[in-house]
């Protein structure tokens, strides 16, 4: 039998029903991931992305989500049809996940010990006293001095960028396979930020986690991921390595995401292109491809006809009409569209 | 690895003690790890209105406690009638052997004020008791688990909140004769009426602290719900309750000496109760006497209100104790 891989997701779809209509918050979503390997998932806010991390952890309340199509299977098992109880045996064991906030993802009335120390005693059946050790190695290991006295603290004790290197301390208590990191850097100031990254890379390095790495900053997954997954309206519009995302990008709206960013080579009168309009309701998503209403690129056949993720180059895939097209080529000059 | 560690190290340095050198080579003495609770006691010690309240209420209790060791040897007890000099000793002003008189049947007002605290303080904390046990049991399974049980948990709320409170109070005790009306009942009837606000208080807090991020990542780690309820939510939701419950024992004894006035309190039993006293019903007897002798409802009047009040001040003090953004 082939060796399955770590984690291979196809054509997932979780909608929200809601009493005004059917959120497809995560619209047909499709890759995979390695050993070791990292995934960035890029997109605005609402583009699905965290709905379809939380998905495979099962974390998304049912309802009113349900996964209305799609697998996700994780070492060749199914992650959204096994029992509550292997799920929670995964949970914080073999998958973990790192949150967005970490003010408020620590509980406010436990000592960062005994909350460190809560994977291992579900998973590993420690006890208190080899829960509180582990502990305290783990928090070092997440560099925070002086572990041996912190474990005791409380968290209110800590500031935001040590709390975030707790709830990594935590997620990696156990070793797990793939770690979900949720916009982790988001809630954090810029220069924690870029320390909050390096750390992530380096236990990756130390423990070999594969890591799908959430985030709407280019900037961050363009220094960790090995491949990059652009997500637009629950969709998967770009995906491909980072340098085939990075440095060919296909998709006009991976191109908008690019040119709204600030880069160091800018000219002087150079301004940020901010992509036009909003992102759309996921209840009425555009008919034919779901950028078309913002994209300065669209035709006619944008509006009829939904593209396809197609492979266009090799392993780089992007749903667009036109992508690859000799004579589609993003305009360099002037914010394209938007300055009007 | 090595300078992620120094940047901590230099960060945390920075954040916890900044007088201390970075370079400070033995481990930062942690400023005396405070608990939450910890955090909360500090916060109300220095709050002069919840220590005088808390100051008061230890004194009643103390008094209340140890009443049979220092009031009846030096005023009597307070239900005793001595049959020889009744007459003459009745509404005695305040004297040094009276010092707060005494009453149409010559028993002394100051120890029946002080055997009054054993009664109220008793219906009051254990109505109270009753009320949040059954309270916190239907809050928590209406806030869990929604629905269908949520609903018909808080329409029967809804139905007890409806009733005039008094009079349902009323009715549940006058069906039991006099000779039954013992602490047991009027504690059982104030317990039972009170637990729909509890509830209701601990329902929505359950609410808001089962969606907390913190919530969410045990989840994420693996904690089966009956461990999230235990350890996350449970923990996160209690400290309204111990404001509110506070707070309501104070309204609990206003009741019991209400019901007490109107002689469905408490009664003196000769045998089983001999040092019963209600300080409702105190107020009542002495309402005959309130031209002739107006301590006898001054003073048990004052033990009421400085106690409820008490109760209230410190309901008052705690909530701000366990709010944790109001910090210092």
């Amino acid at each position: 039998m082939a060796e399955h891989k770590l984690l291979e997701v196809t054509d997932l779809r979780m909608h929200f029903f809601t009493r005004d209509g059917v959120v497809k918050a995560v619209d047909g979503v499709s890759y995979d991931l390695d050993r070791g390997e990292t995934l960035g998932v890029v997109g605005e806010s609402g583009s699905g992305k965290s709905v379809s991390a939380m998905t495979l952890m099962r974390l998304i309340p049912m309802p009113p989500g349900k996964i209305v199509g799609g697998e996700a299977m994780f070492r060749g098992n199914s992650l959204l049809t096994m029992s509550d109880r292997d799920m929670r045996d995964i949970r914080g064991n073999e998958i973990a996940m790192i949150f967005q906030d970490p003010m408020t993802s620590l509980n406010p009335v436990y000592r960062i010990g005994k909350q460190l120390g809560e994977p291992l005693r579900l998973h590993k059946g420690m006890n208190k006293k080899q829960a509180q050790e582990r502990a305290v190695e783990l928090l070092d290991l997440v560099g925070i001095p002086h572990a041996s006295s912190r474990v005791k603290d409380y968290p209110h004790q800590f500031s935001g960028g040590m709390r975030q290197r707790v709830m990594i301390a935590m997620a990696l208590a156990n070793d797990p396979d793939i770690l979900i990191a949720d916009e982790p850097t988001t809630a954090l100031d810029v220069t924690i930020q870029a320390q909050i990254i390096e750390l992530m890379e380096e236990l990756q390095q130390r423990t070999g986690a594969a890591i799908i790495m959430i985030t709407h900053d280019l900037g961050v997954v363009a220094d960790m991921a090995d491949r990059i997954l652009v997500m637009y309206a629950g969709r998967a519009v770009e995906y491909g390595t980072v340098d085939e995302v990075f440095y060919r990008p296909m998709h006009p709206y991976t191109w908008g995401l690019m040119d709204s960013l600030p880069r160091h080579d800018m000219t002087e009168k150079g301004e940020l292109c901010p992509i036009k309009g909003q992102p759309p309701s996921l209840i009425h998503v555009p008919a034919g491809c779901s950028f078309h209403p913002r994209c300065p690129y669209a035709k006619e056949r944008c509006r009829i006809e939904e593209p396809p993720l197609r492979a266009v180059e090799g392993s780089h895939l992007a749903a667009c009409h036109f992508a690859g097209d000799s004579d589609f080529s993003r305009d360099e000059l002037e914010c394209a569209g938007v300055s009007a | 690895m090595s300078d992620v560690t120094d940047d901590a190290k230099l960060l945390s340095d920075a954040e916890n003690s900044p007088t201390t050198a970075p370079e400070t080579p033995e481990p930062l003495k942690p400023q005396v790890t405070r608990t939450l609770w910890g955090d909360a006691w500090y916060r109300l010690r220095r709050n002069k209105l919840a220590l005088v309240a808390l100051t008061w209420l230890l004194i009643v209790i103390v008094a209340a406690v140890t009443a049979d060791l220092w009031v009846i040897p030096l005023y009597g007890p307070p239900n005793y009638i001595n049959t020889q000099t009744a007459a003459a000793d009745r509404l005695e002003p305040p004297s040094i052997h009276h010092p707060m008189g005494t009453d149409d049947l010559g028993r002394d007002v100051f120890s029946r004020v002080v055997y009054g605290a054993r009664i109220s303080l008793t219906v009051g904390v254990a109505a109270v008791l009753v009320s949040v046990v059954i309270g916190l049991l239907l809050g928590a399974l209406s806030g869990y688990y929604g629905k269908f049980v949520d609903t018909t948990i808080m329409r029967i709320a809804d139905i007890f909140l409806a009733f005039p409170y008094i009079l349902f109070a009323i009715l549940l005790l006058s069906v039991l004769p006099p000779s039954e009306r013992g602490m047991f009942p009027v504690i059982v009837t104030i317990g039972v009426l009170g637990w729909p606000s509890i509830a209701r208080v601990f329902r929505s807090s359950i609410l808001s602290v089962k969606e907390a991020d913190y919530v969410e990542a045990g989840r994420a780690v693996g904690a089966s719900d009956a461990r999230l309820m235990a350890r996350h939510i449970l923990p996160n939701a209690v400290a309204p309750i111990i404001v509110y419950a506070t707070m309501s024992i104070g309204g609990a004894i206003l009741t019991e000496a209400a019901l007490s006035f109107l002689g469905l309190g408490v009664q003196a039993d000769p045998v089983k109760a001999p040092n019963a006293v209600s300080w409702g019903r105190m107020i009542s007897d002495g309402q005959n006497y309130l031209m002739s002798n107006p301590g006898l409802i001054v003073w048990p009047g004052l033990a009421i209100l400085t106690t409820v009040l008490a109760f209230t001040l410190l309901g008052d003090g705690v909530r701000d104790a366990l709010d944790v953004k109001m910090k210092d």
